[in-house]
C-alpha cells in the first residue's frame, strides 16, 4: 500500500472493536505498536512500503483483547475512533489508543493478507 | 348671439383666468419644486444642515441605509418616493462630465416645464432631481475645500450619535458598544484596526468595503481626523472592540510572539501595506462596486436573515418618512442588490421596487474604470463619495468565510488582494478559521495567487499562507504543500525582490517546515533557493572574497532569521536531509560566515545565530559516516574491526529505532579501542592542507573547534550553547581521523575548561549536551585524564543525593548522561575511580541505585559502581568509608521498564519479554513524548540533537533529550520508543 504524505490512503479495511481489559488503574488493551511519522520506517519489518510512516501492529499478547478482537501483529492501524493514525508521531498513536476515559476502541485496519484477498477476488472474472 | 359671444366670451376669459389661475397654480408649484430641487442640489454641495425642515429622523435614516456620505443620501432620501422609475440615470452617470450637475439641473426645469401638466411631472422631475442626487454626491468632493467631504463633517456629527444610538437599540447584539460612539466618530481609525482582532467575522465589510476609502483615506488616517468622522455610524459597534492603535501594529505584536518561530501577522501590516501603496491602488470607484457584486453569490438567499439588525431601524426610518413597505424593501435588500446584476430573479425584483438602486449601484458596475469618476476623485480629494456611501452604508454586513474565498478568484485585483488580506486577519490565531479555509478549499486558490504578477494580491497571499500554515494543525501544511504551494513560494521568492515578502514566504517556509513530511519536500524544492537567495547574500560570505574590500558581516535579518530556521528544522530530517544539506552549493560556508561574524561582533544571543549553530550542530551529525569519503579517514584502529566501517557499517546506522543495538554496542568497543590509541594523539600534527576546505569539509576542521568554543564562552542563550556542545560532541564523536583532531583541539584550545564551567548552567539541556560532549572528548586518552581531574566534581554535584533532588532538578535524561559520562570517565582508569571517590560520589550513587524511580538512572549508576568495584586497589578505601559489596552490587529490584511509561508492570506480567528478540524493538520508551512537534512552529526545538555515537538515523530527534547510550547495558537507554504496549 503506497503511501505518500499528504496523500488520501486507499486500502482495504477492516474495522477492530476492542473492549479495554482494566486492571486496576490500568485499562489494557494488549497489543503494541510501532512506526509513526516520527519514527524510521526504515525498520519497520511489517511495511511492505519502507517509507510508510504508519502505525503498525507489532505484538500481540496472546489471549489479551486485542487478539480476542482479532487484531494481528503486522496490521496496519488507520484510524483510531475515527481519529486518522497514518500521519500522527508515535506518541499521538499511543495516546490517542490510551485514553483512560475510553473503554472500547474501534480500529479501522488494513493487513496484508486482507489486500491480497481483496486483489484475488477483483483479478478473477 | 353676442350674448352667446359675451357668455361665451366670458366662459373663455373665465375659462382663461381659470387657466391662468391654474397654471399659476402650477407655475408656483413648479417653483416650489424646483426651490425645492435647488435645496437640495445646495445641500447636497454644502453640509447639510440638520435644521432643515426635513424631519431629521428621516434624515437620519438615510445615513444609514443609504451612505454615509451625507450629501449623498440626503439627496436621494428627499426626492419623491416615486424616483423609483429612475433606472436609467446611471448608464448616463459614467460618461457625464462633474460639471453635469449644473446642466442637469437645468434639464430639470425644462423638462418640467415641458411635463407640467400632472403630477406625474413631478416623478420626472423627481428622476432628474436623482440623477442630479447622485453627481452631487460626486461633487461633493469636489467642494470648496478640496478636502475629502470636510464640509459634512460637523452635521454629521450629530447625525452620527443618533444613529449609532438606534443601532444599539436595534441592533444590540451585534453593535455592542454603544457608549462608545463619541470615541469612536474621533477615533475611527484606531476602532478600526483594533476591531479587525476581536470579530472577525464582522468585520469583514470594514475592510473589504472599505478597502477604497481606505487607501485613499490613508493619508487622512493619520492627520485628519475630520475625514474619520465620516465612518462612525457604520460602525457604531467598534467602541467595543476598542483598543489603542497600536496594539494593532507589528512590532509591538511580534514582540508578545517572541517565542513564535514565525509569528503572525495581524492586519496592521498590510494597513501599512495599504498606506503604503495608496498611490497604485488608487481605483477607489470599481473596487467598492465591485466589491457589493461579489456579496450577491447564492449564499445570500436569506438577505433577511442576514441583515436581521436593521430591520427594525430601517422599520423605523421608514415610518418617519413615511414611506410605504416598497421602500422598507429596497432597504433591506440592499446588500443583495449589488449583485443583481448576476442574478436575474433578483434583478427583476429590484427593477420593479426600487431602481434607484440600481441606478445608484449598478452603474459603477456596468462600467468599473469610469473615467469620469476617476477624475473626480482625484480632483475632489482622493475619495469617491459613492463609496463612501457604500462603506458607511448600514446595511453591509460582513460576508462570510465562502464569500471571502470566492473574494479571492475575482477578477479584480485589488478584491482579490484585499480578500487574501482579510483571510489573513481572520485566520490569525484562530484554528477553527484555518480549518474552515481549508476544507472550503480556499488554500489552493491563495497558493494560485502566489504566482499573480501584482506585488499586492502575492502580498496578501502569502500573509494568508504563513497564518494558515502556523499552528499545531498539520493539516494545513499538508494542505498547502498538496496544491504545490511549496514550489509557489519558492518560486516567489526567487522573482521577488520585496524584502517584506520575502519575509512572509520565509516565514510560511518555517511554518511548513515544522511538520516532519514535508520537511523533504522543501528540501527537495527550496534548498538552494533559500541558500541561494537568502543565506549566502545575508551571511556576507562571498564565493570569492575581494580582497580589497573588508569581509561582510552577516546581517541578521528577519529573512535570514526565518530562512535559518526552516533549514534547521529540515535539517533534522534523517541522513538523506543531512548530506543534502552539505552538499548544497555555499551552505556551510555561508553559515559559518555567519557565526564568525557574529563572534566577531560578538552579537550571538539571537535567534539568527541559533538557528545557525543548530543547523550546524545537525549537520555535523553522523558526519564520520556520511560525507563522501569518510573511509579514507577511518581510524585504522576501528578498520580493522570487521564491519565497522563501509557500506556494511552504513547499514547498520540506519538501524533506528527498529533496532540496531549491535552496531552501538560495537562502536563503543571501538571507541575504546581508540580511547587507548589516542594516547599517540597527545602531540597531535594536523593534517597540512593544500587549498581551503570549503563546503561540507569545512564542517570538521579542527577550526570549527575555536568557534563552537567561543558561542560556549560567549553566548547567554540557552539553546545556542546546547547546539554548540552537541555540535562538539557529534565532532568528537566518530572514530576518524578527524574527530581525533578535533578531540585533540578541544584540548588544545582550552576547551575543556570551558565545557566543564558549564555543567555549572542551570539550564538543563545544556548539562546534558556538555555532558555529553565530555564523554565523547574523553575517548581521546589525555582528555580522559585531565576531566577527572578536573570535572568530576561538577559532573557529580549535578547527581541528585539520594531521594532528594539537588536544586537543579535535571531530568532524568540528564542524569543518566552524567552517569554515562562518569562512567567512562571511571573506565580504564583507577586513577578517575579514585578521583570519583574522593568527590563523595559512591554516597550518591548508591543512593540512586537504590531508590531512584528511573530504571535508567539506576542501572546507569549500578553501572558506574560495578566499574568502580572492579578497581581492586580502591576496595580498601572503599570498605573503609564503610561500603561493602553488597553496595555496588545491581540492585535486583529493578522496576520494570514498564513504569517508565506510568503503566506499571503491565506488559512484564501479561506478556513475554520481547524486547531482545523481534528485531529489536525495545519495550517502551516513554522519551518518546518529547517527540511531540513544536507545532507552534516555534520550532526552537525542532532540532535533532544527535545521541552521542547511537548509530540510529532515528527520526524521533526531538526526543534528542536522550542521553548517550550507555555503555555496558545499551539496551536500556536505547533511543527507540518504537513500540509502545498499550
Amino acid at each position: 500500500m503506497a503511501f505518500t504524505p499528504g496523500q488520501p490512503v486507499t486500502a482495504v479495511v477492516q474495522r477492530i472493536e476492542i473492549q479495554k481489559l482494566r486492571q486496576g488503574d490500568n485499562l489494557i488493551l494488549g497489543f503494541s505498536i510501532g512506526g509513526g511519522i516520527d519514527q524510521d520506517p526504515g525498520q519497520n519489518p511489517f511495511s511492505e512500503d519502507k517509507t510508510d510512516k504508519g502505525i503498525y501492529v507489532t505484538r500481540i499478547s496472546a489471549g489479551g483483547p486485542a487478539d480476542e478482537a482479532g487484531l494481528r501483529m503486522g496490521d496496519k492501524i488507520m484510524q483510531v475512533n475515527g481519529w486518522d493514525m497514518t500521519m500522527v508521531t508515535h506518541d499521538q498513536a499511543r495516546k490517542r489508543l490510551t485514553k483512560k476515559n475510553e473503554d472500547v476502541v474501534r480500529l479501522l485496519v488494513t493487513r496484508k493478507s486482507l489486500e491480497d484477498a481483496v486483489r484475488q477476488s477483483m483479478t478473477r472474472p | 348671439m353676442e350674448d352667446y359671444d359675451v357668455r361665451s366670451a366670458a366662459s373663455i376669459l373665465a375659462s382663461v383666468k381659470e387657466q391662468e389661475a391654474r397654471f399659476e397654480q402650477l407655475t408656483r408649484a413648479l417653483e416650489e419644486e424646483r426651490r425645492n430641487v435647488n435645496l437640495q442640489l445646495e445641500r447636497a454641495n454644502l453640509p447639510p444642515n440638520p435644521s432643515t425642515s426635513q424631519p431629521i429622523p428621516w434624515q437620519q435614516v438615510v445615513m444609514q441605509e443609504q451612505s454615509p456620505s451625507n450629501a449623498t443620501s440626503l439627496a436621494m432620501m428627499q426626492e419623491p418616493q416615486e424616483v423609483v422609475e429612475e433606472t436609467v440615470t446611471i448608464e448616463e452617470d459614467p460618461g457625464t462630465p462633474t460639471s453635469h450637475v449644473s446642466v442637469v439641473t437645468s434639464d430639470d426645469g425644462t423638462t418640467r416645464r415641458t411635463e407640467t401638466k400632472d403630477l406625474t411631472s413631478n416623478v420626472k422631475v423627481t428622476k432628474m432631481v436623482k440623477t442630479v442626487t447622485t453627481r452631487t454626491v460626486r461633487q461633493v468632493p469636489l467642494g470648496p475645500d478640496g478636502l475629502p467631504l470636510p464640509d459634512g463633517t460637523s452635521p454629521l456629527g450629530s447625525y452620527t450619535d443618533s444613529i449609532d444610538r438606534r443601532y444599539m437599540k436595534n441592533g444590540g447584539d451585534r453593535f455592542i458598544t454603544p457608549q462608545a460612539t463619541s470615541t469612536l466618530t474621533r477615533s475611527y481609525n484606531n476602532s478600526y484596526n483594533d476591531s479587525y482582532g476581536e470579530t472577525p467575522e464582522s468585520q469583514y465589510v470594514r475592510h473589504y468595503g472599505l478597502h477604497d476609502g481606505y487607501v485613499d483615506l490613508a493619508d487622512n488616517y493619520g492627520s485628519l481626523s475630520r475625514g474619520v468622522n465620516f465612518r462612525p455610524p457604520r460602525y457604531p459597534y467598534m467602541p467595543n472592540s476598542y483598543r489603542p492603535e497600536n496594539s494593532y501594529t507589528l512590532p509591538i505584536r511580534k514582540d508578545d510572539y517572541g517565542h513564535v518561530a514565525q509569528p503572525q501577522v495581524p492586519m496592521g501590516s498590510s494597513t501599512v501595506d495599504l498606506n503604503r501603496s495608496q498611490p497604485e491602488r488608487f481605483q477607489p470607484e470599481p473596487y467598492g462596486l465591485e466589491d457589493d457584486r461579489r456579496s450577491l453569490g447564492p449564499e445570500e438567499e436569506e438577505p433577511y436573515e442576514l441583515e436581521p439588525d436593521y430591520s427594525t431601524a430601517n422599520r423605523r426610518t421608514l415610518q418617519g418618512a413615511n414611506r410605504g413597505r416598497t421602500h422598507r424593501e429596497p432597504l433591506r435588500d440592499g446588500p443583495r442588490v449589488r449583485g443583481y446584476a448576476d442574478d436575474p430573479i433578483e434583478a427583476e425584483l429590484i427593477d420593479e421596487r426600487h431602481p434607484y438602486i440600481h441606478g445608484m449601484y449598478s452603474a459603477p458596475l456596468a462600467q468599473p474604470e469610469r473615467g469620469s469618476m476617476a477624475s473626480l476623485d482625484r480632483m475632489g480629494g482622493r475619495r469617491s463619495p459613492s463609496i463612501d456611501s457604500i462603506r458607511k452604508d448600514p446595511r453591509w454586513r460582513d460576508p462570510d468565510l465562502p464569500e471571502v474565498i470566492a473574494m479571492l478568484g475575482h477578477p479584480i485585483d485589488p478584491v482579490k488582494s484585499n480578500a487574501a488580506a482579510y483571510l489573513q486577519h481572520l485566520c490569525y490565531e484562530n484554528d477553527k478559521i484555518k480549518k474552515d479555509v481549508r476544507q472550503l478549499k480556499g488554500i489552493p486558490v491563495l497558493v494560485g495567487l502566489l504566482d499573480h504578477p501584482k506585488s499586492e494580491v502575492h502580498r496578501k497571499a502569502c500573509g494568508a499562507l504563513r497564518n494558515i500554515s502556523y499552528g499545531k494543525d498539520n493539516d494545513n501544511k499538508v494542505a498547502i504543500k498538496n496544491c504545490d504551494g511549496i514550489p509557489a513560494l519558492i518560486r516567489l521568492l526567487r522573482k521577488t525582490n520585496d524584502m517584506e515578502v520575502r519575509e512572509l514566504i520565509t516565514g510560511t517556509l518555517w511554518n511548513l517546515s515544522s511538520y516532519e513530511p514535508l520537511k523533504m519536500v522543501i528540501i527537495n524544492h527550496g534548498l538552494q533557493t533559500m541558500t541561494n537567495e537568502v543565506i549566502i547574500p545575508h551571511s556576507g560570505w562571498e564565493h570569492e572574497p575581494n580582497e580589497d574590500s573588508k569581509p561582510r558581516d552577516a546581517e541578521w535579518t528577519t529573512v535570514f532569521k526565518n530562512t535559518s530556521g526552516c533549514l534547521r528544522n529540515v535539517s533534522s530530517d534523517g541522513a538523506e536531509a543531512r548530506r543534502r544539506l552539505r552538499e548544497c552549493e555555499g551552505l556551510v560556508d555561508a553559515l559559518l560566515h555567519a557565526l564568525q561574524s557574529a563572534v566577531g561582533k560578538k552579537d550571538m544571543d539571537n535567534k539568527s545565530v541559533e538557528n545557525c549553530v543548530c543547523i550546524m550542530r545537525n549537520l555535523s551529525y553522523h558526519v564520520h559516516k556520511e560525507v563522501p569519503g569518510a573511509e579514507k579517514f577511518q581510524d585504522p584502529s576501528s578498520l580493522q574491526a570487521p564491519g565497522s566501517a563501509g557500506p556494511q557499517r552504513k547499514k547498520k546506522d540506519d538501524a533506528g529505532c527498529f533496532g540496531g543495538k549491535k552496531a552501538k554496542e560495537e562502536w563503543f568497543n571501538q571507541g575504546r579501542k581508540n580511547g587507548e590509541n589516542d594516547k599517540n594523539y597527545d602531540t597531535l600534527d594536523l593534517p597540512k592542507r593544500a587549498e581551503p576546505s570549503k563546503g561540507f569539509e569545512l564542517l570538521y576542521q579542527p577550526e570549527v573547534v575555536r568557534l563552537y568554543l567561543s558561542l560556549l564562552t560567549e553566548s547567554q542563550n540557552y539553546n545556542t550553547l546546547e547546539a554548540a556542545a552537541g555540535a562538539l560532541q557529534n565532532l568528537s564523536a566518530g572514530q576518524w581521523t578527524w574527530s581525533n583532531y578535533i578531540r585533540a583541539t578541544v584540548r588544545k584550545e582550552k576547551g575543556l575548561p570551558i565545557l566543564v564551567e558549564l555543567l555549572r548552567s542551570d539550564s538543563d539541556k545544556v548539562v546534558r549536551a556538555v555532558a555529553i560532549a565530555l564523554r565523547n572528548l574523553s575517548i581521546d586518552r589525555r582528555n580522559k585524564d585531565l576531566i577527572g581531574s578536573y570535572a568530576m566534581r561538577d559532573l557529580v554535584s549535578n547527581l541528585p543525593s539520594g531521594q532528594q533532588r539537588p536544586a537543579k532538578n535535571l531530568e532524568e535524561d540528564t542524569v543518566v548522561a552524567i552517569l554515562n559520562t562518569i562512567h567512562e570517565i571511571v573506565t580504564d582508569s583507577s586513577e578517575n575511580a579514585r578521583s570519583l571517590i574522593q568527590a563523595q560520589a559512591i554516597e550518591k550513587l548508591v543512593a540512586i541505585n537504590r531508590t531512584s524511580q528511573s530504571a535508567r538512572e539506576t542501572k546507569a549508576a549500578s553501572h558506574v559502581l560495578q566499574t568502580v568495584w572492579s578497581y581492586k586497589d580502591l576496595r580498601n578505601a572503599l570498605t573503609k568509608d564503610g561500603w561493602n559489596k553488597s553496595h555496588f552490587q545491581p540492585t535486583v529490584t529493578a522496576t520494570p521498564k514498564a513504569t517508565k511509561n506510568g503503566k506499571p508492570g503491565y506488559d512484564d506480567t501479561t506478556l513475554p519479554l520481547m524486547e531482545k528478540n523481534q528485531d529489536g524493538y525495545s519495550t517502551i520508551d516513554q522519551r518518546d513524548k518529547d517527540c511531540k512537534y513544536k507545532a507552534g512552529d516555534g520550532s526552537v526545538d525542532l532540532t535533532e540533537r544527535e545521541p552521542l555515537k547511537n548509530d540510529t538515523n532515528r527520526k524521533h530527534y526531538i526526543r534528542s533529550n536522550r542521553p548517550a547510550v550507555s555503555l555496558v547495558d545499551a539496551c536500556d537507554v536505547k533511543p527507540q520508543p518504537v513500540d509502545s504496549w498499550v
